[in-house]
């Protein structure tokens, strides 16, 4: 009969009605081991549309793969990237206070790689106590998760002149593997992460924001970007959430207030707001204060705007929240304020991590418009140097422009991986 | 917590404050007067700010000549500001509608592409999809700039017939001139968003349940049978509020013509406030043309979308 | 327990109201203070008096500069910026402040640079920018004495074998944006079609003018001297762009304060006065020591010494903020007139400007540059 496995005891008369038999596991086919031939065979030929995809397509990759690598290797010229490495990586930041961000990198990396272990060592003390095991990841899994930044580094890294940034990017790593040696072997620590992420990076401004010219509105290049990146989502985050519970208020003010808010912010291209910002908020300014900078006045804009994002994908999470929990955190005698805190955001958050990665990572795009309102931003440096005299007219906007492309994309690439990884292991969109 | 609807145990004034609906009203207008108060008091640094300025505040800007040209429209630079507005207006709405169309079709071709029984086409979808995708809008655009800015100069153009005229200042075919920041602009978002919709794309064609695709092969339908008849139409219900969101990104991404001198109506706005037209009312009338736009689209693709949801019993 | 929060939240939220209430009210009566107040007064209450304070206070002046254009304001791949107009922030400095290195300079696009000096972002504009009555009076700045007269131009590839400007039909014209420049185009040009192609920045211009998708390129006639002079070789140089002799517009160029503090002005005002006049006197900056004995009383009066009159020995008093003596610090930073010019834009330079016969030439030359006395 169907599902009785060999083995079962049918022996037994009496029981055979009573007790449902043990579901067989379901078996699949045996995954298919193809010789190269038939490897061909399927996925290239497979039918006479794919075979015309196949041969069309082919024939189109490689000759643009082939016009690339001749792009980069033998063609163009380089020269422009080597001699303006530095102000596309910070700006017009003095070179005698660089050291200040050496140090500000370096306090970072050893944090994150501290406490990363530390999490991770935590998590698998767990595990055990658990009774489950778990794999330790080794570096060729790290190695195949992060390669896009790393080919970025090492692009950047053959443009230097001198092996200094080498020399200061392996110490760099240097310390990384220190510090994730050391966390691994604490993982009581691992509770103070949050606290040592933001401290950190606190910490990291202050060193970083010198003086003069290293004043943090003069800060240049991708230094600038990751800025806006950081300082923007850790400042926007804590709005948008707030917002967005506002939206979903009872009270009609608040909500009113927060839908208009929202409603006007997502109609707007940032360009205009950006340029709203730059040249009506200093009007706002009673005439005995001075302005804010340019680039503070930039952030308000920037935090304001990502916010009223980040209040539509958290609202999208609250949504799914479905109404027994509220009922039993009510039932439980919780106030309202302890209901949000403790029941209902937790779960909101989780369930919207991959669309919040998903601002983080527009974010970070975004910043490139400040180019327009005349910062000295990565894309910016990419355009200007350009003309510079020895420069000029050489057409060099493809290898600028490439150059500034592959940082972005090692970045968001990166990042857009990390985020489906976590909704990977989060079991996000899977039935509970 | 607060008392029966109703009954009042403690019959004092005190009773009516503590009263949790009280407290409610009480912080709603408390919140109200605070906003009202810190809108007038910018309303007043402005005023004090602009004195001087005789028709900073107010409207009457719109009115006033503009003085410059504006490039391929029929415009005279004595015509009044909002004439100008109006030509961005105009010059946003053919970018972004043939941008739309434009992505939406590359979208669906790269979309279906990715699932194809080809790997090189696949591949090669993917690299698309993920390449685009993960750079920011204003280097597509600036790059596809540079790159038709290394079309052939006008004198030497590359000519068919008298059909077909390309140069780095316009494209002719068959009669229809498209200057080239227009192309620039129209080209590059159809790129980016393209492959964001190409991802929606396949997204929704895998969302749809799989016996479906089983139950189409079991009929004995032709891949290209598949995909008309039953896999696009209902992957098209269940990507089309996220593809209705690109839309709108399309549309506000047009505000970046500015890079390659296209006059849509972001550039033309910062071009006034430049001529002295006063700041914050340009980019009032600005955010305005966008709501109006953003609020079209959504109206008329959510119609679309609510036609189709399917009907539970 | 609830009527312990509940008191709490009201004893909150009353205190914060009857806060609210207190800053609106007195916000409206510092505020009609401020509207009452005459505009032109030095007072602190409105228009933003007392930059010299502001300035000095913070050691630094700032000043909102170009950036791009060699000459005038340009900044060197090692970050120094150098130029006409930075020239005169530098002589402000060294005015008020006794060093001519203590300058924070701004680099400002041109839609900036107004909104910049009137939020008070920047103390002083020197910024290549034209002085327009509406930028005087709607514009919230205020010009000083113009220190270049310059005019706008327009510069073709000298093998297109353009020679007027009425040569140049259904041309594609380009220009950056926010400027008096598309005005002004589109005035002389108005009854010709052409195309005119605004860009953000001159690194642009430069692109779509070395791609051939520009047939022209106007701007004012110093910028594109410059421009030109940097012509890379291999684009065939200078030589090959040409810049046609009608200069269709008057753009007297000078550094600009904020509406509404006269001490301000007047400070600045006289600094570039006193380039000019030093070069009437034949003050330099090489020989300003020996000057400093000189006998004529006119050069004693300039240099703030003490001039023999009837009371006795008497020292000029300016009235308006600094020292007798802050010529000499002027011409010692940066040298008269003369010396500025010839240094920036002048026939050594690259630019190779000459002013003989032009209105940049002195007065007693048949220019425009004319000084009222120092006393």
């Amino acid at each position: 009969m169907v599902g009785i496995p060999a083995g079962f005891p049918a022996a037994d008369p009496e029981l055979a009605g009573l007790v449902p038999p043990e579901p067989e596991p379901p078996r699949f086919p045996p995954e298919a081991r193809l010789t190269p031939r038939q490897w061909v065979r399927a996925n290239l030929f497979a039918t006479r549309a794919g075979s015309v995809l196949t041969v069309v397509f082919g024939l189109l990759v490689a000759y643009v793969a082939y016009r690339l690598l001749w792009f980069v290797l033998v063609s163009s010229n380089w020269e422009i990237i080597r001699r303006n490495l530095r102000l596309f990586m910070v700006g017009r930041y003095p070179v005698d206070e660089l050291w200040r961000l050496w140090t500000a990198l370096y306090l970072l990396v050893g944090l994150a790689g501290f406490f990363s272990a530390a999490t991770a060592a935590n998590v698998e003390q767990l595990a055990r106590a658990a009774g489950r095991d778990v794999e330790r990841p080794g570096p060729v899994d790290g190695l195949r998760r992060y390669w896009p930044v790393l080919a970025a580094l090492v692009v950047l890294l053959s443009q230097t002149r001198t092996w200094t940034p080498t020399l200061l990017t392996l110490a760099g790593g240097v310390i990384l593997l220190a510090t994730r040696w050391l966390g691994r072997r604490a993982p009581g620590l691992a509770r103070f992460a949050w606290l040592a992420a933001l401290v950190g990076v606190v910490a990291a401004a202050l060193v970083m924001d010198g003086p003069g010219d290293a004043e943090w509105s003069k800060w240049g290049g991708l230094h600038l970007t990751i800025f806006v990146t950081v300082a923007g989502i850790s400042l926007s985050f804590p709005l948008g959430v707030l917002v967005a519970l506002g939206r979903r208020s009872s009270l009609p003010a608040l909500r009113a207030m927060t839908v208009a808010y929202i409603e006007l912010i997502r109609g707007v291209p940032l360009v205009a707001l950006l340029f709203f910002g730059h040249y009506v908020i200093p009007l706002f300014f009673p005439n005995t204060v001075e302005p804010p900078p340019a680039l503070a006045r930039a952030m308000i804009v920037v935090v304001l705007f990502e916010a009223a994002y980040i209040a539509e994908v958290v609202r999208g999470g609250l949504q799914s929240i479905p109404r027994g929990q509220y009922e039993a955190a009510q039932a439980l005698g919780l106030r309202p304020w302890n209901v949000t805190r403790l029941i209902v955001l937790p779960q909101a958050l989780r369930a919207v991590i991959p669309a919040m990665v998903g601002q983080f990572i527009s974010l970070y795009k975004d910043t490139t418009l400040l180019a327009i309102i005349g910062f000295t931003e990565l894309l910016e440096v990419a355009e200007n140097s350009v003309s510079q005299p020895s420069f000029l007219g050489q057409r060099l906007h493809t290898v600028t422009f490439a150059f500034a492309a592959l940082i972005y994309w090692a970045g968001s690439y990166t990042m857009s991986r990390e985020s489906r990884r976590l909704e990977r292991r989060l079991g996000i969109g899977e039935r509970t | 917590m607060s008392t029966p609807a109703g009954e009042r145990t403690r019959g004092s004034l005190a009773a009516v404050f503590f009263d949790v609906r009280v407290l409610r009203v009480l912080g709603q207008v408390v919140a109200i007067l605070a906003l009202v108060t810190l809108a007038l008091y910018l309303q007043d640094n402005y005023q004090a700010n602009t004195r001087d300025r005789s028709g900073q505040s107010g409207w009457g800007f719109l009115d006033e000549p503009t003085g410059f040209n504006i490039a391929y429209a029929d415009f005279r630079s004595t015509q009044p500001v909002r004439d100008a507005i109006w030509v961005g207006v105009r010059n946003t709405a053919a970018s972004a509608a043939v941008g739309i169309a434009l992505a939406t079709a590359i979208g669906v071709t790269v979309g279906v592409l990715r699932l194809s029984h080809s790997w090189v086409a696949r591949k090669a979808a993917t690299l698309y999809v993920e390449v685009l995708r993960n750079v920011p809008v204003l280097l597509v655009i600036l790059f596809t700039g540079a790159w038709l800015q290394t079309l052939p100069r006008s004198t030497e153009a590359y000519e068919l017939g008298g059909l077909i005229e390309i140069s780095n200042r316009e494209l002719v075919f068959f009669g229809t001139t498209l200057n080239i920041p227009y192309v620039a602009l129209t080209a590059a978002l159809a790129l980016y968003h393209g492959s964001h919709i190409a991802e929606i794309v396949r997204g929704s064609i895998q969302a749809v349940p799989l016996g479906q695709t089983e139950a189409a092969t079991a009929l004995g339908l032709s891949d290209l049978q598949r995909l008309r008849f039953v896999l696009l139409p209902q992957a098209f219900r269940i990507g089309l509020p996220p593809t209705i969101n690109q839309f709108l990104s399309l549309t506000k991404n047009t505000s970046l013509g500015i890079a390659v001198a296209y006059s849509d109506v972001s550039s033309l706005g910062f071009r006034l406030i430049g001529a002295r037209s006063p700041a914050l009312q340009t980019i009032i009338v600005l955010m305005i043309v966008y709501l109006v736009f953003s609020l079209t689209i959504s109206l008329v693709f959510n119609l679309l979308n609510r036609r189709l949801q399917l009907v539970e019993r | 327990m609830i009527r312990r929060t509940q008191l709490r939240t009201l004893a909150f939220l009353t205190v914060f109201a009857s806060l609210l209430v207190t800053a609106a009210c007195s916000d409206d009566d510092d505020s009609s203070n401020g509207g009452g107040d005459d505009s032109g007064s030095e007072e602190s209450s409105s228009g933003g008096g007392g930059v010299l304070d502001e300035v000095v206070d913070r050691d630094t002046l700032n000043c909102g500069v170009n950036n791009s254009v060699p000459g005038f304001g340009f900044q060197t791949e090692e970050g120094t910026y150098e130029g006409f107009d930075i020239d005169y922030c530098k002589a402000v400095a060294a005015a008020v402040l006794g060093d001519a290195e203590k300058v924070e300079y701004l680099a400002l696009t041109p839609e900036q640079r107004l909104p910049a000096l009137e939020s008070g972002e920047i103390d002083m504009l020197s910024r290549n920018t034209t002085w327009v009555s509406s930028r005087d009076g709607a514009g919230g700045g205020a010009f000083v004495t113009t220190t270049f007269y310059d005019g706008q131009a327009m510069m073709v590839p000298t093998a297109s074998g353009v020679t007027s400007i009425d040569g140049l039909a259904d041309a594609t014209v380009c220009l950056t944006a926010g400027t008096t420049t598309e005005q002004n185009l589109a005035d002389r040009m108005a009854d010709i079609p052409h195309t005119p192609q605004t860009f953000e920045e001159n690194p642009q211009v430069q692109e779509a003018f070395l791609a051939g998708q520009c047939d022209a390129w106007t701007s004012d006639q110093s910028q594109l001297a410059g421009i030109r002079s940097s012509w890379p070789a291999d684009q065939g140089g200078p030589e090959a762009l040409t810049i046609l002799d009608e200069i269709f517009s008057k753009e007297p160029l000078g550094p600009a304060v904020r509406d509404g503090d006269s001490e301000w002005y007047d400070i600045v005002n006289w600094v570039v006065l006193a380039t000019i006049e030093a070069e009437e006197l034949g003050v330099t900056s090489e020989n300003i020591d020996e000057m400093l004995e000189s006998e004529d009383p006119e050069v004693r009066r300039f240099l703030g010494q003490p001039v023999e009159g009837e009371d006795g020995e008497a020292v000029v008093e300016h009235g308006f903020g600094v020292g007798p003596e802050f010529t000499v610090d002027v011409i010692r930073a940066v040298g008269n007139y003369g010396e500025i010019y010839d240094r920036n834009v002048g026939p050594g330079s690259p630019l190779g400007l000459d002013r003989t016969g032009t209105a940049n030439a002195l007065w007693t030359d048949g220019g425009l540059h004319y000084s009222p006395p120092f006393r």
